[in-house]
């Protein structure tokens, strides 16, 4: 945390800039917030496509949403056991 | 055409309904035919807000319902020239409207005049869809205040789903006196958290309360600080390009501080 002049001076912090950022951080969480069954249907279609070219077992499947700046990341963990393309299997 | 704009918050009482009555007034003294629509069914107001509760004869229900016609519906605000108010209903309850019906109301009003402005309900369910469904674009409400912020943020994401564009934001309630002393925030760490287009700051003016209780707009008295700046949004929604002055007056102490504070 940066020091100012202000904070130098001995006054409390301001209530603004305590409101400012309480708020920054739970809005940042209300906004990562997806609902469970979005997800849960995410999940499912991506494990549709993926089984396809990888032996996973459903288990091990681990998504999340995270945020780094201005832009949300969804990591999606998908451990595989092997490798198969199912094109090749004519 | 003209277009259908969703007046809403997320929270209540940030002054959903004193800016929609406010702005429709605004924009019929500005020469516009304007519509209100009160899309709060059940708990209706705007008719009262504007002084208009006594010449109620039929709601948006009574239009659903086919009980008559949308132009019979329409109270004419003998004020001014091109001012109507559509009613809600009092004696039913927002599932008793459906998302599709208030949009044929919005798309109808629209092909008549300029502006449509519908009031919303608090809340983020069936009265927020309903009176968002035939919205072009939006205006949301906030008071600088935590709670009202956050829900502001929430209807913001509702509004962009359903891409309402563009999406703008009134800071309502603004006291220059409590951001000068650091007690509220002001209108760059509102956007700051919110992100979207600031379209007007109205400033803490208790002329509102006065105007809500004789039913007479506040943008009739042209000396109140909270009349000019609902007639200056009004403005901006017509195209006109107005600045936003900034209503900060900080105290000297507190420009000398953020002066050395800048120059660390």
């Amino acid at each position: 945390m940066n020091l100012s002049i202000k904070q130098l001076f001995g006054r409390k912090p301001k209530s603004s800039n305590i409101a400012k950022q309480r708020l920054k951080l739970v809005i940042t969480q209300d906004r990562v917030d997806v609902d469970d069954r979005f997800m849960t249907r995410l999940h499912h279609e991506l494990a549709e496509v993926l089984a396809k070219y990888f032996e996973f077992s459903a288990s091990s499947v681990k998504m999340n949403l995270k945020q780094e700046g201005n832009s949300y990341i969804l990591v999606a963990d998908f451990p595989y056991t092997k490798f198969h393309d199912m094109s090749m299997r004519r | 055409m003209g277009k259908v704009i969703v007046v809403t918050s997320g929270k209540g009482g940030v002054g959903k309904t004193t800016s929609t009555a406010n702005l429709g007034t605004a924009l019929a003294l500005l020469g516009k035919s304007v519509v209100l629509v009160d899309a709060d069914v059940g708990l209706r107001n705007l008719d009262i807000v504007m002084g208009l509760e006594s010449r109620v004869v039929y709601t948006s229900m009574d239009v659903i319902e086919k009980q008559c016609e949308l132009n019979k519906a329409l109270v004419r605000d003998r004020r001014v020239d091109g001012l109507m108010l559509l009613a809600a209903s009092q004696k039913n309850n927002k599932d008793d409207m459906q998302p599709e019906q208030m949009k044929a109301i919005c798309d109808k009003l629209r092909t008549t005049y300029d502006f449509t402005l519908v009031d919303s309900p608090a809340g983020i369910e069936r009265g927020f869809r309903n009176a968002s469904a035939g919205a072009d674009e939006a205006i949301v409400v906030t008071t600088p205040d935590v709670s009202a912020i956050r829900d502001a943020d929430r209807i913001i994401g509702l509004l962009q789903n359903v891409e309402i564009e563009p999406i703008n934001l009134v800071i309502n309630r603004f006291s220059p006196q409590l951001v000068g002393n650091g007690s509220m925030m002001d209108q760059a760490d509102v956007l700051d958290i919110l992100n979207i287009d600031l379209i007007g700051v109205v400033p803490e003016d208790s002329g509102v309360i006065t105007s809500t209780n004789r039913g007479i707009p506040l943008v009739y008295e042209d000396g109140s600080p909270g009349a000019q700046a609902y007639m200056r949004i009004a403005r901006r929604l017509t195209g006109q390009r107005i600045p936003i002055p900034d209503l900060e007056q900080k105290g000297l102490f507190s420009n000398i501080l953020n002066w050395f504070t800048k120059n660390r």
